[in-house]
């Protein structure tokens, strides 16, 4: 009796799927989706984070994407949130993850601005611009990335980090640029910070 | 089977009766199922988070989350309350984002049983119908264990669950006199959130250190040591804080509320000014009673990939429930797997295999106001059973992890509810 009812069901069940399974087949969590799932804990659902400490993964160019996985993934550049999570990213598929991301249109950031910091930091950021286009768009091709949008704590974070040589140490894509920051003092660093964060 | 058709025969007149009566039914089929339906019981990390991710994954099915509570409140980050860094107001939620953004239908009440064979969840004389029922009821705790303890469930705090039991235990610490004796007692593992007693413990330190520079902190550890993260949580009670007393293999068996009393299966007797006893714990009371736990009474197996239950065919359970896979008892685990059963319960319900999607674990743990440490772990899915790829540690404290943990709580509490 149970059997016949689960066989019933499972007819009854039928002929639904076949009337929904056009409509699910294109859901967002389908494929590269379902793949990502475990990157909205810390950076927002479809990568568009709304903290202040947390990058929006949203619109990054694939070639950096991947670069910066690879570089968790070895421990070139030094995070241990991201070094598990850029493990798992390789043993799900970097290609189609970064596909996903670079997909998505990013919302920036809405946390706060100071004005007065972001007008400084506009003044700061011609030394910038030769690598990362006038609008903070950067490159994607030679691996420069868009930090227009990002959240200005996370960009003032990794700034110093740089100044510092604490984010990949010794790696030639960056040296030029770490040679540069070293000259910045801290504050226009929080400036340079405002202002890429306000771009849209 | 005969009480099953007994039941489902007085659910039946029940309906009749309260057939074409528009008024909220408490007996019989409480909402008549015209589609597929999924049914959560529990609306905290891993039930609130399945549910949306189903409407998410196919908005065609019906889904009714089951929660008494008419709010969420956040475990994570509560230990802040205690010592005074954050109100328990900015970690409490309302539900209402789910049903607005999502459909997701909420009902305001308690799972009372579950009947696998008719597909079925009670609540009273009422029950719902279900295709997959996903049950994410947290955990229970074994007051019987501790001699003394369910007389004195109202005054010997837990605070295990965020709520008022926070709030009345921060006031506690904050009443305490200068010199006054904070004890502790940790239960043996499996419980929630392996290094949440650490993190507790450095909070109260850190306020009493700069409050009641007299008092100290005695911790009862019924483990052998520091469950999680041992040498971070070492390294910074070495640096910072004398006041702890850390005191290993020290199961609490006994409470005396009369004499502020705890008595160790060794027989040591420790007195306090005040009292935080964390109970041995097993999965929520439905889980249990449903037969959905194992030979142990206390957890829940489940397949690794689509969290079926081991015992009953289209029961998922999802989060601090279970056991058996190669995570911590935490509410990140508990929203990863929430949302990987939910994308694989849509799989089935369309007749498509199911994913071998893994889990992911971050836990901060806030070592005084401003500063945190981690733990991170990812996995990935081998001949269908979850598999730990790394563990990684912080090096040490800082504040940018303490960023990073308000960076993570912001994220995954809107993932949950937003
Ligand atoms: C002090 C503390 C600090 C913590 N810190 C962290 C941290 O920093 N990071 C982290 O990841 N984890 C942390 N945790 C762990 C985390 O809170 C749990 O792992 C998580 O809540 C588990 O989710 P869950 O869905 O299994 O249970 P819960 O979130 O507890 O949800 C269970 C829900 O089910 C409901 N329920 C129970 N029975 C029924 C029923 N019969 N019918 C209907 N509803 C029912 C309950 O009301 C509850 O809302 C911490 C825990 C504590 C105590
Ligand atoms: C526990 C939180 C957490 C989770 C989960 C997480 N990340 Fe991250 N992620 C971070 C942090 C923190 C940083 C910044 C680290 C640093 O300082 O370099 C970061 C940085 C990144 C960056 C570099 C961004 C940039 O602009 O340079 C990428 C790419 C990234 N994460 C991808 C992912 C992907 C993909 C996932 C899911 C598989 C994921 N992350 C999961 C915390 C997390
Ligand atoms: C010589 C070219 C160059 C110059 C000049 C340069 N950058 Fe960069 N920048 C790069 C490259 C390349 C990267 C990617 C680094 C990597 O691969 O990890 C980068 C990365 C960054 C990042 C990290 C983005 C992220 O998402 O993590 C920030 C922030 C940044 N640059 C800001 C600046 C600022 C501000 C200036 C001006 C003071 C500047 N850069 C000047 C080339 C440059």
């Amino acid at each position: 009796m149970t059997h016949m009812r689960v066989l019933l069901a499972a007819g009854v069940l039928g002929v639904v799927v076949a009337a929904t399974a056009a409509l699910a087949a294109a859901g967002p969590l389908d494929g590269a989706g379902s793949k990502v799932l475990n990157c909205a804990a810390c950076h927002g659902a479809a990568g568009q984070s709304r903290s202040d400490a947390m990058p929006i993964l949203a619109g990054a160019h694939p070639v950096y994407f991947k670069k910066a996985i690879q570089d968790y993934a070895s421990g070139k550049r030094l995070s241990p949130e991201m070094e598990p999570y850029a493990k798992q990213v390789l043993v799900l598929g970097l290609d189609e993850i970064a596909a996903y991301f670079a997909a998505q249109r990013r919302e920036p950031s809405r946390v706060k601005l100071d004005a007065a910091a972001v007008e400084r930091g506009r003044t700061a950021s011609t030394q910038c611009a030769p690598c990362h286009g006038p609008a903070g768009k950067g490159d994607a091709d030679k691996g420069v990335p868009d930090i227009g949008g990002q959240p200005p704590g996370y960009l003032r974070n990794q700034l110093l980090l740089f100044k510092a040589e604490r984010r990949s140490p010794g790696d030639e894509a960056v040296t030029k640029m770490k040679a540069l920051l070293k000259a910045v003092p801290d504050d226009t660093l929080g400036d340079l910070a405002a202002y890429y964060s306000s771009l849209r | 089977m005969t009480i099953t058709r007994r039941r489902f025969l007085q659910g039946s007149a029940a309906a009749l009766a309260a057939a074409g009566c528009a008024t909220a039914k408490t007996a019989g089929d409480l909402q008549p199922q015209s589609g597929r339906r999924v049914v959560v019981v529990g609306g905290g990390w891993g039930g609130a988070t399945a549910a949306k991710y189903v409407r998410l994954a196919d908005p065609s099915i019906e889904v009714i989350l089951l929660e008494p509570n008419d709010r969420f409140v956040s475990c994570p980050f509560s230990n802040l309350v205690l010592s005074g860094v954050r109100p328990l107001s900015s970690l409490t939620f309302g539900y209402g984002d789910l049903r607005r953004n999502h459909g997701v239908t909420i009902v305001r009440a308690e799972a009372t049983a579950i009947e696998p064979e008719t597909k079925r969840v009670r609540v009273g004389e009422g029950y719902y119908t279900y295709d997959r029922l996903v049950v994410a009821p947290g955990v229970e705790f074994q007051w019987e264990q501790v001699e003394g303890l369910p007389q004195a469930k109202d005054t010997v705090l837990h605070a295990w669950k965020a709520g008022p039991q926070t709030t009345a235990l921060a006031k506690q610490i904050q009443s305490m006199s200068d010199g006054g004796v904070f004890v502790i007692s940790i239960p043996p593992v499996a419980y929630r959130c392996p290094p949440g007693p650490y993190e507790r413990i450095c909070q109260v330190a850190w306020y009493l250190k700069n409050t009641r520079p007299k008092s100290k902190v005695i911790v009862l550890d019924a483990n052998e040591n520091i469950v999680s993260k041992t040498a971070l949580f070492r390294g910074v009670w070495q640096a910072s804080y004398p006041n702890i007393d850390y005191r290993p293999r020290s199961r609490v068996v006994k409470v005396d509320p009369s004499t502020r009393t705890l008595t160790t299966e060794f027989g040591d007797a420790v007195t306090y000014d005040v009292v935080n006893l964390i109970p041995p714990q097993r999965a929520g009371t439905i889980a249990v009673q449903a037969g959905l736990v194992g030979d142990d009474k206390r957890w829940c197996q489940v397949d690794h990939v689509t969290y079926e239950s081991v015992k009953h065919r289209n029961v998922h359970v999802v989060g601090d429930s279970t056991i058996g896979i190669p995570a911590p008892k935490s509410g990140n685990v508990a929203n990863a797997m929430g949302k990987i059963a939910a994308v694989n319960i849509v799989n089935l319900l369309n007749g498509r295999p199911p994913s071998p999607l893994p889990p992911g674990n971050t836990c901060y743990s806030w070592i005084n106001d401003r500063e945190a440490i981690a733990v991170v772990n990812a996995y990935r899915i081998d001949n269908g059973k979850v598999v730990q790829i790394e563990q990684k540690l912080t090096p040490g404290p800082s504040a940018i992890y303490g960023q990073q943990a308000v960076g993570w709580a912001t994220s995954i509490w809107s993932d949950i509810l937003g």
